[in-house]
This record gives structure tokens, C-alpha cells and sequence, in this order.
């Protein structure tokens, strides 16, 4: 009996595994392909340990490396190894094994099909040297950058050549460079003839300058008798001493002739063709630029964030300015600046959002526009308001048409407000009534998950920030391109590889050249999750140099490791930038730029706003900087609005001119 | 044995009052989830987790679910440059696992039992008047295996009981769609605006052949489209209609073949048979029906009144409202019922710098039990776990 029961219990427990259906996943573990190639998978579910006609479906894990269709066809578009998941269907308790499997995916690197070597030369002067530039182009028609390379000479007493493909000549005559990867080969015939160059002259703007200084170096090589030789191969380079014994001389020069000097020292710069070559020593001395900078005052904000502000000389002829707040009861302040000592906040507006994000002020100081975010109707825009008496500030209208996205940021220019939406375009808005504002255009960029973050306008130019599209010039109006409000023209462009370009200035030196200073906002460190924790920023200002507009050029920078630039403000040469985690920072933009701002000396002053009453404590984080009457006034998102005052800059004790 | 029967009824007694319900819930403009925890009596935070990783930017934690086996929870973050991205962490610990880019403003989502694929609609709510899509996300390895493209403004993402159909509503086109779960294309869509209308007319009179609204009915399924050749200009988008109906939650019967979709624009529930692809009932509720959660016992359907600042209990059976409540303050969001069929949680967003609340609604006696603060905009919320 007790095995009778006992027997009755198992087949029990047996019983439901039994008429369950047991089903499993067929498909391979691994499949090779080739690029183009097409396959159908052979998948199924098996039922019982048969073939059934249950639902099975395959995805690719890099669907725009391998893609399965609904045919539960692959096809392979890239080289590597990637992995397709099935999944079958039906009930997942038929599984006993699961009802998903991956599949393996090789597809194998195409055989390389071509070496493209270009650039070579007609004739290459004995003694100077050739890099060769090539390209490994596998069958695919895709650019192999993992493919080995090597390299021979058929004549070395010629021609020798390294293992980076640079070519060194030593005397006349034919001589084949092989360039070889797998089994594909590329042989390029060089002619290398006698070289005429017997010497060097080289000439520069100037033999002492202080770090920062750029110069401009001219080689010409010339033959026996005098001529010059036009298509010279000719190299720049320099040596340096620092003045500093524990610090290494360092500096930029360009293949152009352009140098400049990071530390102060001697500098040797060389111009060199073969073994013809002529040298200049420069003497550079520190830039001497610093100056101290003290508090002023401060207009405290410590129970809620702070924003972006603005400075404005007020119709009465006094000093106001205008703060936003951020993650907070949709607030912004006004205050009274004119004794920068004493900042007082003298009225308020409350709106309909989380964040005011952004805050400007009309040409003519009567209109302001706040942003608005995180509106509880989740329909967000802008907000027009009378600043005639900042001490009354009334709201003339509000405005959300395609702005309900939000607006992270706006600029105000001849009776147009420029508001971003949505992080994608910017609308261009008439205000020429502000009580009735309606929007006359819009720009927007076409590429692919293109993102804006700001829009800086000046003298009819448009200058806005589109992230990894870079920086965007666009006429409103300037004329440049036939643009206007209306009908905004973009007419020039750069992108910076990090895709980091949250802010735009334009900066027009006073030695003719025009430079665009775009911004990043990195925040690379992630957050910090610790209560009250400070976030670490990350990124510089990137200075371009768009005085050829078709052929814009990144050309120096500024940056303070470990903070992370935020909003900026240049006035007669200076800049004053906001560093996240580094407070305010002043560098000195006189002269041709080039190379890193700090590191050359340029950087004047830094005020660092520590507050231990702050919303999070002794925690800068600082978001812009505007000059106004000799003040510099910034906002910081834990403490409020500042204000701080270069002391007046002193005749330097110096005999060496500067460039 | 007296004591004994002591013992044993004081045990059952404990172990009734130490049953405690787990809620994640997001605070919207605060970039923070919350974990929430309602011991029968009292409803508190008890735990803030950071998310995203701009500091000085809202990137806007929208959508969040629990996984099926209960090991993860995924979010949406809306705000990108400009795609959002979707996040994995895991349950208790807290710990960010993995994280993937979807589509333009990912907000609510859904995990199948069965596929083991994440559905999320990409809202696109500011943005322009287009289909916008559902990303199906592979979550072992956190990889976007397809878009598939709806309606203007998808929201609402949840799944049938058996895990095999996916439903979501066109907030603006007001159309609902079926999407089959494993071969990832739309099945069936229908149009609300116009079922919404029918529902009040005399159906005997109509001659519904010539409707063509319904897909099922033929058969069809529309297999996977290369979008890339197509002619988007010709779509006429600009032209897309504006849905009074305005959908934006559906939520699956959790025993019987029927769909309840919210008509925040119409202030009215509509009950859709998802067989015969018709509705059949219609709910009138307060102003702005938001969200809505059905309790698994198949009972009650609790409605988020956004506009209203209140929540509807249904009773299912009778098509009664049983109770419409106050919430503590405006801008009433999310709901999540408990698997217990017992409690309601209702997050509750404010304005300004109003904290976020989540209502715990006791479904026995139609009252707000207590209620829980975290950070600005509490929106969506997603149940975790009953412990004891």
C-alpha cells in the first residue's frame, strides 16, 4: 500500500511534465558570412522532437551591422563578430531550456583590395624627406584601418623607407616603393633628382615676444645661384630651454611658419630641406598679465538654484540685473547693481515653470525674455516682460507656439527674439509689438538626430550651437548671405570632433582676424550620486579662426582641467569665462591666437565664489560671466549673482617689447 | 491550547501588519526615482536614486517598469541630444546596469514575459505632428532591435496577458495600436475619434463595410516596410489630424480580451474588444482621464484624472464609478495597482516646486490612506514587490 502510494505521487508529479509540451530552440550556434552576403536562417522550435509550426523570430543585436528581415533572412553589412537572438513563441513554461538562443555571427573581413597611395610627388629633391599617404581599401569598398601595412624599398641606396611609410632620400635616381597588406600590393616609381637647395633663408616678424605671442617664420630655399625653389619640401620645427629649470620648454608651430611659446625661455626654430636648413632663437619672456581680481559683492540666492543673468543699464541710467532659477518655482529676480557692492534684489516674477533657464534684455533695456521649462501643463515657451521700471516688471505676454518643448535658451535682437525648441531649431520671433509676438522663421538643420543647445546673435549673424554639427553661422540680416529674419540663410560652419558644442561667441580681434569661440558642455565623470555630492564638469572653449569663412581653422584653446567651461563674455580683448567648478576666469585674447591659452600665461585672473551658506555649501558652480561698467558680474548655480573688479592694468617693467 | 490558538492568531495578525508594498516612481524635474514603501497604514520614500548624468540639464525620467522576474527596472529618460535613452538597474540595489539611446522623448513601457523584449513608445511630445515610433529593446543586452513606426505622439506601452500583443495609443492622431510582440509589426490600428462617436449613435443604421478601419477583419498584417524608400514628403503630415480624443494610456483586461483606453480630450474611458476590434463600452469620467491601471483580480479600473486632480474607481463588472478622490494636489499622473488587487498608487505630479506625492488609495474602503513626498513632478510610477 505505502508503495502503491508512493508510486501514485510520482506518476502525479510526472504526470503534468509529461503532457506538457517540450519545446526548444533549433537554430545554429554559430554562422559565417561575408559582407553583401545573404543567408536564411534554418530556425525553428522543435515540439516533442519535432519540427512544429510554433512562432520564431531572429533580431540582430547590430541591426546596422547584420540585419534579419521578417523572412528571417541575414544579411551582413559590416565585418566582426556580432550576435543574432531568436526567440521562439508560445508559452515560455514549453521551455525548459528557454525559449531564446543566440546565434554566433561572423562575418569576415573582406580581402583587401586596393592600396590607395596619394599625394606623391613628380620629382622629390635627394635628402628630403616624403610621408606617404595611403588608404587600404578592402573589396567591400570600406576603409581598413586594421590592416598591417608594410613597406619596401626596391633601391635602398635611394631611397629607403620606414615601417610608418616615410620615405628618406639620399641620392638621384628611380627607385619602387612597395606599399603591401595580405596578399594586395601598390608600387609607386619615384624619381628622385639632385637637389638644388644649397641653403636657407629664414626670416621672421620678431626674435623676442612674451608666451602667447604668435610668430611668423618664412623659409625660402634657394640653389647655388639665388633662385628659389618654389616646391622646396620644407620642414618646421624648434627646440627650447625654459627659464624654468623644473619645467620643460613647450610650445605649437605649424607647417606654415606659425609659432608660439608656451613657457618663457629660448627658443630655436628651424626651417630645414634635406640637409640644407637655417635657424632663428627666439627669446620669450611670462606674458605678465596677471592682475588681481577682488569680491565686490554678492546678491545671495542660497534656496534654490541660479541661472544664466544679465547686466543692463535701466532707461532711468541705473544698473539692474536679471537672474534665472533652475529646478525650482519658475522664478526670476531683479536686482539693483549700480553699487556692485551692494546687490539687492528689488522685484520678482513667478511663472508657470521648474526652470528659467535663460534671461536677456532688449538693446534699449525695456523688454526682457525669460525661458521656460518643465511647465506643469507640460506646454512650455517664453515670457515677454516690461523692464522700464525694473523695480515693477510686469509680463506683457507669453508665447509657446512650437516652443512646448521648452526653451533652454534665447537671445533678443532688433525687436526679434531667437528661441530654441525642443533642443532641435531655433524660431525667430517678432516682437516689434510684444504684446502680440508671432514667429517669422525658423532654423533648423537636416541632418541626422541633429541637437541645438544655444543662439548667440550679433551684427545680423546668428551664431548657434548644434552640438556635434558644431558651431552654425547663419545670417539674420547681416547680409553677408541675403539672409534676414525672415528668411535665415546659414552661410559657414564647424564641427569639433568631441560633438560637445553647447555655447558660441564671435570675437573680432583687433588684428583683423575673426574668431569664433565655441564652448563644450561635458559632464564626463557622470553624477555624483552622493548626497550633496559636486559634480565634476569636463570640456574648453575651442577658438576658431573664421576669417576664411569656406576654411574655418581650430586654432588654440581654453581650458582649466578638471572644471568645464560654461557661458562667456569678451569685451575690449578679455575674456571673461565661466568655469563650472573653477569660478570665473580671465584670459587675455590680445594679438594673434594660437596653442593653449593657459598654459601660455594669458589667463589674468580667477575669483572662485565659495559660499558656506550657499544652496549646496562651498560648492561653485559657476554658469556665466558679463562685463558691465568695469564690473564683472557672474551668476553661480548654488549662490546667486556676483560681482567682481579687475584691478586697472600697470606698465610692466619690462626692456624687451613685445611683438 | 488556548495559547496555542493565541500564538496562531497573533502570528496571522503580525503577519497581515508587516505586509509592506514597494512602488519605484519618478520625479520628473527632479531627475530622481523614488523608491516608495506603504506598510498598510503609512506611505514614505525611503530611498532617492539620481539619474541621468547632466547635472545642469533635466533630462526628465518619464516611463519606468519592473520586470517581469522582478530582478531589474528600466526608465526613460525623455530629454536627449535629441534621442532619450533607456536605462537598467537593478531592483534593491539600485545599481545602473546598462543604458541604451531610443527614440525622441521615450516615455511608458512594458516588459513581455514571454519574448523578454522591452516595448517603449517614443512619444516625440514636442515635436512635430509626424508617426513617431515604438522601440523594441533586446534588455539582457540592451540593445534597440527595431522602431516600429505608429502614430503622431504614442503613448501608453503596455502588453496583453499572455505577453504576445502590444497596445499603445496615438495621443494625437487618436488611433490605438496592436503590435504582435514577436514579429514586431502592427496588426491592427483603430481610429478612437471614430469610435468614440459610434458608440453614441444607432449602430443598426450604419453600413459599416464601408468603413474600412478594420484591419483584422481582413486578415492582414502589415508586414515590415522599408521606410527608407519611401516618399515622406507625400505623407502629408502637416495635414495630420488633430485627435479630440485625445488618447494617452491603455491598459490590457488581465483575464478577458478587452483593452480601456483613457481619452484625456473627451473626458471618457473607452473599453475596446480586442477580438472584435470594436468598442463596446464607454466610462465618463472627470476632466483629463491620464492613466490607467486595471487590479489583476479584473475588478476595478483606476483612472488618473490629470486635469481634474483626482482619480476614478471603477467597478469593471457594473461600469459603476464607485468612488472619484481628491488627490492631494493638482496634476494627477500615474497609477499602479497592487498585485493584491488591494491598494492604488497614485503619483501626483504639482506645479512649480510643489514635491511630487504619490495617494495610496485603499480599493476596499475607497479611501486615501496616507500619502508619500519625493521630488518635483512625480509621474510615472511602476510597482516593485509585496514583502511581508
Amino acid at each position: 500500500m505505502k508503495h502503491l502510494l508512493k508510486l501514485t505521487f510520482l506518476a502525479l508529479l510526472l504526470l503534468p511534465a509529461g503532457l506538457m509540451a517540450q519545446k526548444k530552440i533549433v537554430a545554429p550556434d554559430e554562422i559565417v558570412l561575408n559582407v553583401g552576403e545573404k543567408k536564411k536562417l534554418d530556425i525553428y522550435v522543435q515540439e516533442n522532437g519535432k519540427k512544429s509550426k510554433e512562432d520564431v523570430r531572429a533580431f540582430s543585436r547590430a541591426r546596422r551591422s547584420v540585419y534579419v528581415d521578417s523572412t528571417q533572412t541575414i544579411e551582413a553589412f559590416k565585418p566582426g563578430e556580432f550576435e543574432v537572438l531568436v526567440i521562439g513563441g508560445g508559452s515560455v513554461a514549453d521551455y525548459p531550456e528557454g525559449n531564446r538562443k543566440s546565434i554566433k555571427v561572423r562575418v569576415n573581413y573582406p580581402p583587401i583590395s586596393e592600396i590607395k597611395i596619394e599625394g606623391i610627388p613628380n620629382t622629390i629633391y635627394a635628402g628630403t624627406p616624403v610621408a606617404l599617404k595611403y588608404k587600404v581599401i578592402d573589396k567591400a569598398g570600406l576603409e581598413r584601418a586594421d590592416v598591417q601595412v608594410t613597406f619596401s624599398s626596391a633601391n635602398s641606396s635611394v631611397a629607403s623607407v620606414s615601417g610608418f611609410g616615410v620615405i628618406n632620400t639620399f641620392k638621384e635616381g628611380k627607385v619602387n616603393i612597395t606599399a603591401k597588406a595580405e596578399n594586395i600590393e601598390n608600387t609607386i616609381s619615384l624619381n628622385v633628382v639632385k637637389n638644388p637647395i644649397t641653403r636657407i633663408e629664414l626670416s621672421a616678424d620678431g626674435d623676442q615676444g612674451r608666451t602667447g605671442d604668435v610668430f611668423h617664420f618664412n623659409a625660402k630655399a634657394l640653389d647655388a645661384k639665388g633662385n628659389v625653389i618654389a616646391d622646396a619640401p620644407i620642414q618646421y620645427s624648434f627646440y627650447g630651454v625654459s627659464d624654468d629649470v623644473s619645467q620643460s620648454a613647450s610650445g605649437l608651430i605649424k607647417q606654415d611658419g606659425r609659432f608660439v611659446a608656451d613657457e618663457a625661455g629660448t627658443y630655436t626654430i628651424t626651417a630645414a630641406a634635406g640637409v640644407a636648413s637655417a635657424s632663428k632663437t627666439l627669446r620669450i619672456v611670462p606674458r605678465d598679465v596677471t592682475r588681481k581680481i577682488e569680491m565686490v559683492g554678492q546678491g545671495s540666492v542660497n534656496d534654490k538654484h541660479t541661472s544664466d543673468l544679465w547686466i543692463w543699464e535701466g532707461v532711468d541710467g541705473r544698473d539692474y540685473a536679471v537672474t534665472g532659477t533652475w529646478g525650482a518655482d519658475g522664478k526670476a529676480y531683479f536686482w539693483d547693481v549700480t553699487n556692485p557692492a551692494n546687490i539687492f534684489k528689488i522685484d520678482s516674477v513667478q511663472v508657470d515653470a521648474r526652470t528659467v533657464n535663460d534671461v536677456k534684455i532688449s538693446e534699449d533695456g525695456t523688454i526682457c525674455v525669460i525661458s521656460r521649462e518643465g511647465a506643469s501643463n507640460r506646454k512650455n515657451g517664453l515670457v515677454i516682460i516690461d523692464v522700464k521700471d525694473p523695480r515693477n516688471v510686469e509680463i506683457i505676454s507669453t508665447f509657446d507656439e512650437n516652443l512646448t518643448g521648452g526653451v533652454h535658451n534665447v537671445f533678443i535682437y532688433k525687436n526679434h527674439i531667437y528661441a530654441l525648441s525642443a533642443g532641435q531649431k531655433y524660431y525667430i520671433i517678432n516682437i516689434e509689438d510684444p504684446k502680440k509676438p508671432y514667429a517669422v522663421s525658423k532654423f533648423e538643420l537636416d541632418t541626422p538626430g541633429h541637437a541645438i543647445h544655444d543662439v548667440w546673435v550679433e551684427d545680423g549673424i546668428a551664431y548657434s550651437s548644434n552640438w556635434s554639427d558644431g558651431i552654425q553661422l547663419v545670417d539674420v540680416g547681416n547680409g553677408i548671405a541675403g539672409g534676414s529674419p525672415k528668411n535665415p540663410v546659414q552661410f559657414a560652419s564647424y564641427a569639433y570632433p568631441n560633438g560637445a558644442n553647447h555655447a558660441a561667441f564671435p570675437y573680432r580681434s583687433k588684428t583683423g582676424k575673426f574668431y569664433v569661440i565655441g564652448g563644450d558642455e561635458i559632464f564626463p565623470y557622470g553624477l555624483n550620486t552622493a548626497k550633496g555630492g559636486v559634480n565634476m564638469a569636463g570640456g574648453y572653449l575651442h577658438i576658431i579662426d573664421f576669417t576664411d569663412l569656406e576654411n574655418p581653422e581650430e586654432i588654440a584653446r581654453v581650458e582649466i582641467p578638471y572644471a568645464g567651461s560654461h557661458n562667456y563674455w569678451i569685451e575690449d580683448d578679455i575674456l571673461y569665462v565661466a568655469f563650472y567648478n573653477a569660478g570665473v576666469r580671465v584670459f587675455d585674447l590680445s594679438g594673434e591666437l594660437m596653442g593653449d591659452l593657459r598654459k601660455q600665461g594669458r589667463e589674468i585672473a580667477w575669483f572662485i565664489p565659495n559660499d558656506g551658506n550657499g544652496y549646496t555649501p562651498n560648492a561653485p558652480f559657476t554658469w556665466g560671466a558679463q562685463l558691465h561698467k568695469g564690473h564683472i558680474f557672474f551668476s553661480d548655480w548654488n549662490s546667486g549673482l556676483w560681482s567682481a573688479k579687475l584691478e586697472p592694468e600697470k606698465p610692466k617693467e619690462t626692456k624687451i617689447q613685445s611683438k | 491550547m488556548k495559547k496555542l490558538f493565541t500564538l496562531f492568531g497573533l502570528a496571522i495578525a503580525l503577519s497581515v501588519q508587516a505586509q509592506s508594498y514597494y512602488v519605484y516612481v519618478t520625479a520628473e524635474s527632479e531627475d530622481e526615482v523614488s523608491v516608495v514603501k506603504f506598510d498598510g497604514k503609512k506611505a514614505e520614500t525611503i530611498k532617492t536614486i539620481p539619474v541621468g548624468v547632466w547635472p545642469a540639464e533635466i533630462e526628465g525620467p518619464h516611463g519606468i517598469t519592473v520586470g517581469p522576474n522582478g530582478e531589474y527596472w528600466y526608465l526613460s529618460l525623455a530629454h536627449g541630444n535629441p534621442y532619450g535613452m533607456l536605462y537598467k538597474f537593478k531592483t534593491g540595489t539600485d545599481e545602473l546596469v546598462g543604458t541604451v539611446q531610443l527614440g525622441l522623448f521615450p516615455a511608458s513601457m512594458q516588459v513581455s514575459p514571454v519574448t523578454g523584449l522591452l516595448y517603449c513608445v517614443n512619444f516625440n511630445l514636442h515635436g512635430d505632428m509626424v508617426p513617431s515610433t515604438v522601440s523594441v529593446v533586446d534588455v539582457e543586452s540592451m540593445t534597440e532591435l527595431d522602431q516600429i513606426t505608429t502614430g503622431a505622439m504614442p503613448h501608453g506601452s503596455r502588453l496583453s496577458r499572455d505577453g504576445m500583443k502590444h497596445y499603445s495609443v496615438a495621443m494625437m492622431s487618436g488611433e490605438l495600436f496592436e503590435i504582435d510582440a514577436l514579429d514586431l509589426v502592427v496588426t491592427k490600428k483603430f481610429d478612437l475619434d471614430e469610435a468614440s462617436k459610434m458608440l453614441d449613435m444607432d449602430h443598426s443604421k450604419m453600413d459599416h463595410s464601408a468603413m474600412g478601419h478594420n484591419m483584422a477583419d481582413k486578415g492582414q498584417k502589415e508586414k515590415a516596410m522599408d521606410h527608407s524608400k519611401m516618399d515622406h514628403s507625400a505623407m502629408g503630415h502637416g495635414a495630420m489630424k488633430h485627435s479630440a480624443f485625445k488618447p494617452t494610456w491603455v491598459s490590457p483586461h488581465p483575464s478577458k480580451d478587452l483593452v480601456y483606453v483613457a481619452g484625456n480630450g473627451a473626458d471618457e474611458v473607452l473599453e475596446i474588444d480586442t477580438k472584435t476590434w470594436k468598442a463596446t463600452r464607454k466610462f465618463k469620467t472627470d476632466k483629463g482621464p491620464y492613466n490607467i491601471d486595471l487590479s489583476p483580480d479584473g475588478k476595478y479600473m483606476v483612472v488618473s484624472y490629470k486635469s481634474a486632480a483626482k482619480t476614478g474607481i471603477w467597478n469593471l463588472e457594473t461600469g459603476e464609478e464607485l468612488a472619484r478622490l481628491n488627490n492631494s494636489q493638482k496634476v494627477t499622473h500615474g497609477v499602479a495597482v497592487s498585485p493584491d488587487s488591494r491598494y492604488a498608487f497614485v503619483s501626483v505630479e504639482g506645479i512649480a516646486d510643489d514635491p511630487g506625492m504619490v495617494d495610496v488609495i485603499d480599493l476596499q474602503t475607497l479611501k486615501v490612506v496616507d500619502t508619500a513626498y519625493l521630488g518635483k513632478q512625480a509621474g510615472g510610477i511602476a510597482f516593485w514587490k509585496v514583502e511581508d
